[in-house]
């Protein structure tokens, strides 16, 4: 896993960038006192705009959803457009950082952090719109099987159902993943924080990461298992978010083309607001040199690669109604195009299809505000695009008398632009206080660098020199350490003392290295199979619950169907699946690392801070059996380190 | 970790007792009322009938409140100086109602038919308990809509014979369920639209 270099041209780093520079670079935005004036521009904005949120929620609690446009025949207007609209910008991040984990697209690095945090706050502004839409938000854990008073239970035969299992298990997972992957962050932000506070609140959070050979081990385990695991979740969220329209016999709705159609228009999406965010923060946080052009390039190709698929499937939406012959789909297409809202269509046309087809042309793609245009005008389309596939099929369906029309009130946009302000606040705040690139992954992108490792201490603490008397009989001593300049040489050193008979010795570094665990002897991590086990017991819990409530606790008749449909439990065993297998993973390497842990002795070591950051320790304990205060400081000593150091208890 | 699951499984646990305990459901909670009324004595001892003062159960969907006059129409003769009946009489002279505290009280979105229980043979006893040993009336069922669906999912379990619907102490025959299946069809009640939602919501 010690990476190449790359090659200038399509750098995914500009060159130069060392352990320690990456390390202050992308920690230096959040531990520090000044803040740039724009995002306080920004903080206003949102600030603003979340005023505007509550005081229309509490508008639309004290009045009642009456407030909004929706009403027959269009149940659904506004808020579940903007609901799927916010659940397909989620989609970006759990790919960029999970798919494009998995295919080893190491570009993924310096924007999956930001994208998974972006995922979070979309999910938040998302299910925003459900909770309002029932009526009574303090009811709205009644979509989950909640044993009550009542006696009764959610209709697992309904999509509406599996959408809120769906949108729950990759709100958990995607929140395990991306609190999973910030932990050893959190750690250098912690041992980096002078102030006190700081320190406190990073080290609370990072639990008491040291990067041991082991815990990197068992988290590279974890952290492909969730992968994999999210992957699954990507494919399957918005395919079980378009059954909320696909299951349903509208015209126009009731079609099998949707799943991957609408699995891709999510991905479009999600890239195009990853860009209109990234663009501006490149800028202002001057990171151009860690998100770079190749970044936008290859981001633009996937929004191109995508938006394809999603024209794709406009034209075998036209091509069934038609083909299908059936007139109430005929004369859908037909409404659509020509009929009261023939004018979102052509916006959707010029949006989603016209525009997009800029991202053909380098010279597009090379210049950060044309492509900040053009995923502007994805943005808006892929909004569009829903409110055509909502309110273009509710208005008009079999029946003439029954048609009508919609208009979105003052309130309905009131609410999207609160969301929109809660989501760029939920923003500002992350990038103010949390690394937004992941610095320990960007750690292996760059080539380790003898040239930044002067020893600041080194003069203080001569190398092997302390007082050899003093450190025999002491009870309060730990161990010894020693510190190198790079993962190499960690490698080796770690390996020669393996082979000279020490047993209770362990590695730290600041970034997982693939070699060292086999050289300091340990088993390859079980966490896998307890995944597999945990992903079992969650799918037998979802089929024992769904068959609980449908033929024992509620047994309901719905249309004369047999209670026991089990094709329909299939969604919701999914995504237990899914969660127990995540949690297992994530709970299970924080357990078997023995996470959270306040105190640990290697802590004590003067230099250990730069364990997290940029340097590469050994330590050999005490409680080894071949250890001797005065032979092991000189066989360490031996191994040319910066320095050795004494670790008191 | 171990902490946050115990925590969780604490407060479920803490729910679950709280949500069906007497502070939420008001079951054994005594109210005090406006009058020292003992349906212990009226019921118990002297053997009231429980039409004697709730005259509409059988038709309406309210049981109804006896008015001032029902209980003067014995109180006039029967202890009429009695230091316990001096709220009664001022409220007769003043012909102002007894301000009564409810008991039993059901949400306002829950249309609920005191006549049709009573035909069907649910009996009183079912809902209330002994009133006939209460000497300050208490709910002695939490009024859950779980507890409601227990009898409308199954009412075979739970009727009785029309003659018995006004009956304190009935102990059900050995053979209810034979039998309870036997009423339902000879009542007529149709035990697939119970479950209706518009049964109870209308």
């Amino acid at each position: 896993m010690i990476a190449p270099t790359p090659e200038p041209a399509d750098a995914i780093v500009a060159p130069g960038h060392t352990y320690r520079s990456i390390t202050e670079k992308i920690s230096g935005i959040v531990l520090t006192r000044s803040t740039p004036k724009p995002w306080f521009a920004g903080m206003a904005l949102a600030m603003g705009l979340l005023l505007l949120f509550l005081y229309t929620v509490a508008h639309l609690l004290t009045t009642g959803i009456g407030i909004w446009g929706n009403n027959q025949p269009v149940g659904w207007g506004f808020d579940i457009t903007s609901m799927v609209w916010w659940i397909g910008i989620a989609h970006a991040g759990t790919l960029i950082s999970a798919i494009l984990l998995l295919f080893r697209q190491t570009w993924r690095t310096s924007i999956n952090r930001f994208a998974e945090a972006m995922t979070l706050f979309a999910i938040l502004c998302a299910s925003m719109y459900p909770v309002l839409h029932v009526g009574r938000p303090w009811l709205a854990y009644w979509l989950f099987p909640v044993p009550n008073t009542l006696d009764l239970w959610p209709q697992f035969r309904s999509p509406l159902v599996w959408d809120a299992f769906a949108i729950g298990t990759y709100a958990l997972v995607s929140l395990m993943f991306w609190f999973i992957g910030l932990v050893p962050d959190l750690a250098a932000m912690r041992d980096r924080a002078e102030n006190k506070w700081a320190r406190y609140f990073y080290g609370i959070l990072a639990m008491g990461w040291r990067g041991e050979a082991g815990h990197w081990q068992r988290y590279e385990t974890a952290y492909l298992l969730l992968a994999a695991l999210a992957t699954a979740l990507v494919i399957s969220v918005h395919s079980i978010v378009s059954f909320d329209f696909a299951v349903g016999v509208l015209p126009g709705w009731h079609s099998t083309v949707f799943p991957p159609y609408f699995v891709a228009g999510a991905i479009f999406s999600g890239f195009a607001m990853v860009l209109t965010l990234l663009i501006p923060l490149r800028k202002l946080y001057h990171i151009e040199d860690l998100v770079t052009a190749k970044h936008l390039d290859n981001m633009a190709k996937v929004m191109l690669a995508t938006g394809l698929f999603v024209i794709y499937g406009y034209l075998t939406e036209a091509f069934i109604a038609w083909y299908s012959g059936n007139p109430v789909e005929r004369f859908w297409l037909y409404n659509r195009t020509f009929g009261p809202y023939w004018w979102a269509f052509w916006a959707l046309m010029l949006c989603n299809v016209l525009i997009p087809q800029a991202l053909w042309f380098k010279g597009v793609r090379s210049r950060p505000i044309l492509l900040f245009l053009v995923a502007i005008a994805v943005d808006i389309g892929m909004w569009i695009e829903r409110y055509v596939i909502i309110v273009g099929g509710l208005h008009r369906d079999f029946l003439p008398s029954s048609w009508g029309t919609f208009s979105g009130t003052v309130w309905d946009w009131a609410t999207i632009l609160g969301t929109i302000g809660l989501f760029i606040f939920l923003i500002l705040l992350f990038i103010r206080l949390l690394p937004m690139i992941s610095m320990f992954e960007m750690r292996h992108l760059v080539a380790p660098n003898p040239d930044v490792a002067p020893t600041p201490l080194a003069a203080a603490t001569p190398t092997g020199e302390q007082s050899p008397g003093a450190a025999p009989a002491s009870n309060t001593l730990y161990g010894l350490m020693a510190e190198f300049d790079d993962p190499h040489t960690l490698v080796e050193v770690a390996t020669t003392t393996y082979q000279a008979g020490y047993r209770k010795i362990d590695a730290y570094s600041p970034f997982p290295i693939e070699e060292l665990p086999v050289a300091l002897g340990l088993r390859a991590s079980r966490l896998p199979f307890y995944a597999l086990a945990g992903g079992m017991v969650g799918a037998l819990a979802g089929l024992a619950l769904q068959y609980y409530v449908s033929l024992v606790a509620n047994p309901w008749n719905v249309g004369g169907r047999p209670l026991n449909s089990w094709p329909s439990f299939i969604i919701v065993v999914f995504e237990m699946t899914i969660l127990f297998a995540a949690m297992t993973t994530a709970f299970g390497m924080l357990f078997s690392n023995r996470l959270p842990q306040p105190y640990h002795a290697v802590f004590n070591a003067s230099r250990f801070r730069h364990a997290s950051q940029d340097r590469f320790f050994l330590c050999i304990e005490a409680r080894d059996p071949k250890f001797d205060a005065v032979q092991t400081k000189a066989f360490l000593a031996g191994l040319h380190p910066a320095q050795v150091m004494d670790v008191e208890k | 970790m171990f902490v946050v699951i115990s925590l969780l499984v604490g407060l479920a646990a803490i729910a679950y007792l709280l949500i069906n305990s007497p502070v939420v459901t008001g079951v054994r909670i005594a109210r005090t009322q406006p009058v020292a009324y003992s349906h212990a004595l009226h019921v118990g001892e002297l053997g009231l009938d429980c039409r004697y003062c709730h005259t509409p159960v059988e038709v309406s969907n309210t049981a109804g409140i006896p008015p001032t006059e029902t209980c003067m129409g014995c109180h006039a003769e029967i202890a009429p100086d009695s230091l316990a009946l001096a709220p009664v009489r001022n409220s007769y002279a003043q012909n102002k109602p007894i301000e009564w505290v409810r008991v039993h009280n059901l949400p306002d979105y829950v249309y609920f038919n005191h006549a049709i229980h009573v035909k069907q043979g649910v009996g009183c006893e079912t809902c209330h308990g002994r009133i006939d040993q209460m000497p300050v009336v208490a709910k002695t069922e939490s009024m859950q809509m779980s507890w409601c669906l227990d009898c409308h999912r199954n009412p075979e379990n739970h009727i009785r014979p029309r003659d018995a619907v006004l009956t304190m102490g009935w102990t059900a025959p050995t053979d209810q369920a034979e039998m309870g299946s036997t009423l339902v069809a000879e009542y007529g009640i149709e035990k697939a639209r119970l479950m209706d939602c518009s049964v109870c919501h209308r």
